[in-house]
């Protein structure tokens, strides 16, 4: 493993029983790193694996066979709640509990049994402004937002921990275009600007491009081919990059350009 | 006053199981398609109770222990037989959980009650003992059905919710608490309603069985509230118990959900 890599998988095998009793293999000896201050893309179609490859980083899944590393160390090493406080997830769907933002935002801290952070304080202010949530939402009922500022909070929400890294699994797929691409800024500000690691999971090979430095395309349960976004989508070295980038376009329309 | 009771003759059993005919006919005219249930649980209600008197009979006769407490094993047995029959999705280790809960919770409460506040002589008198545990057996049955039923239902709902605390570095313990604690509000909502509305919406059964058999009324009145403390007390310790060993059986070793 390099010694830039936060976080890496290293051989993670998953199987899990399919409808006929028979084992179906999800993920196939991947192996994928992400390094501090850098956006890696996993994109894929659906059911290759990318959403289970992600749970396993934080151990809401464990690997058959392999193992993933924080900083050097087996995450089995530290307990589940610590580990997850440092790599927290960002789901598809917006999740806020009942009440208001600020709840939510004290929320975190609530759970991991800590002092509440100082949400007047200069370094959570500049978060709430990277993630454009705005101070007077702050006594808003969470739910009675937007979808787009839902997940806003959520993602203000993950940050308030002690987070080195971040995973979004299809953060903007329940999001208009232009509100996705407005996040998708947003994450290539958090890991420039705060040195965050970031897997973003996604379909979409748009919102990659505009944020991610490296992409990891995934394909039945592997990943075939890795390196700088703009070389896997203009110039990919696999064939069966280059059959998947073609169905991309026929199918949704989005031409990576 | 006349205190001896008025025996029932087989004529008299007769005369009241022409109200389940009657019963019958009512639902035939509204087609409710009822009628076999209420024959064949009419039918069931003689042959059980009859062989639960018969027992009873022997049992008090023959003044030991060991038969008064293979009745109440059994009882315990079928209760959670019942609790299993009546919840569909079961926790993993779900018999052992229930079975143990049932067990200290109800043979707690009823031997807290028969020893140390009635002062029961002998300690296996089945007069008392096996009336009381059959109550308090029963409303706690019901109570860890409901509790078990709805910690499966909530686990189901709420997937998302726990999945987000955990995610945000929750402990299972406190992710799982909304889970938790609406399962133990559930089971104890029937004991609760059935405190605050006792006397007034209906004469509870034990209290009218001492009544109809000749006991005092304010006797009767005493050991009616005693023994609602007394189920409320074994609901809510039988409950606590299933939730407290049931929901860390929803989380795999390494603290996440597990899959459906």
């Amino acid at each position: 493993m390099t010694s830039r890599e936060l976080l890496r998988a290293q051989d993670v095998t998953v199987s899990r029983p399919g409808e006929d009793g028979s084992y179906v293999r999800i993920l196939q000896k991947t192996t994928l790193g992400v390094a501090p201050g850098e956006v890696l893309s996993v994109a894929g179609p659906s059911g290759s694996g990318k959403s289970t490859l992600l749970r396993l980083f934080n151990r809401m899944l464990e690997p058959d066979s392999g193992q993933v590393v924080l900083s050097g160390k087996d995450i089995k090493t530290l307990p589940p709640p610590v580990l997850r406080a440092q790599i927290p997830l960002v789901a598809q769907k917006p999740y806020l509990f009942p009440g208001t933002v600020k709840g939510n935002l004290l929320a975190s801290a609530r759970l991991r049994r800590v002092e509440p952070p100082e949400l007047q304080s200069p370094d959570i202010k500049n978060l709430m402004e990277m993630c454009q949530v705005e101070e007077s939402w702050l006594s808003r009922d969470a739910r009675k937002l937007s979808v787009g500022q839902q997940q806003r909070v959520c993602l203000l929400r993950a940050l308030l921990g002690p987070c080195k890294a971040l995973l979004l699994d299809e953060p903007t797929s329940a999001l208009d275009r232009q509100t996705g691409v407005l996040l998708a800024q947003t994450f290539k500000l958090l890991a420039k600007e705060k040195g965050l690691a970031i897997i973003l999971v996604t379909h979409d090979l748009q919102i990659a491009e505009i944020c991610a430095d490296r992409i990891a395309l995934m394909i039945g349960g592997s990943v075939i081919e890795t390196g700088p976004v703009s070389q896997v989508l203009h110039a990919p070295k696999a064939s069966a990059s280059r059959q998947f980038l073609s169905s991309t376009v026929t199918d949704n329309g989005e031409v990576p350009t | 006053m006349n205190t001896t009771i008025i025996d029932l003759s087989l004529w008299d059993l007769v005369t009241v199981y022409s109200l389940l005919l009657m019963s019958i006919g009512l639902a035939h005219i509204l087609r409710a398609g009822q009628g076999r249930d209420i024959f064949w649980s009419g039918l069931r209600m003689f042959a059980q109770l009859m062989v639960v008197g018969y027992v009873l009979h022997l049992v008090f006769a023959l003044e030991s222990a060991l038969p008064v407490l293979l009745i109440l094993i059994v009882m315990t047995g079928f209760a959670v037989q019942t609790i299993g029959a009546r919840v569909e999705t079961k926790m993993p280790n779900f018999y052992r959980v229930v079975g143990a809960a049932i067990l200290f919770g109800c043979g707690g409460m009823t031997f807290f009650f028969c020893t140390l506040v009635i002062g029961l002589e002998p300690w296996h008198d089945p007069r008392y003992l096996i009336p009381l545990a059959g109550m308090v057996i029963g409303n706690s049955m019901t109570g860890a059905s409901l509790a078990a039923e709805r910690l499966a239902a909530e686990f189901r709902e709420r997937r998302e919710e726990i999945e987000t605390a955990l995610c945000l570095g929750s402990s299972v313990k406190l992710a799982a608490e909304p889970v938790v604690s609406s399962a133990f509000r559930a089971a104890l909502i029937p004991s609760v309603n059935a405190m605050a509305a006792m006397g007034l919406v209906f004469l509870p059964g034990m209290m009218t069985g001492q009544i109809l058999s000749g006991t005092e009324p304010l006797i009767a009145v005493k050991y009616q509230i005693a023994i609602m403390c007394v189920i409320t007390g074994s609901v809510a310790l039988t409950t606590f118990m299933i939730l407290r060993f049931g929901y860390r059986s929803y989380f795999t070793p390494y603290q996440s959900l597990r899959e459906h």
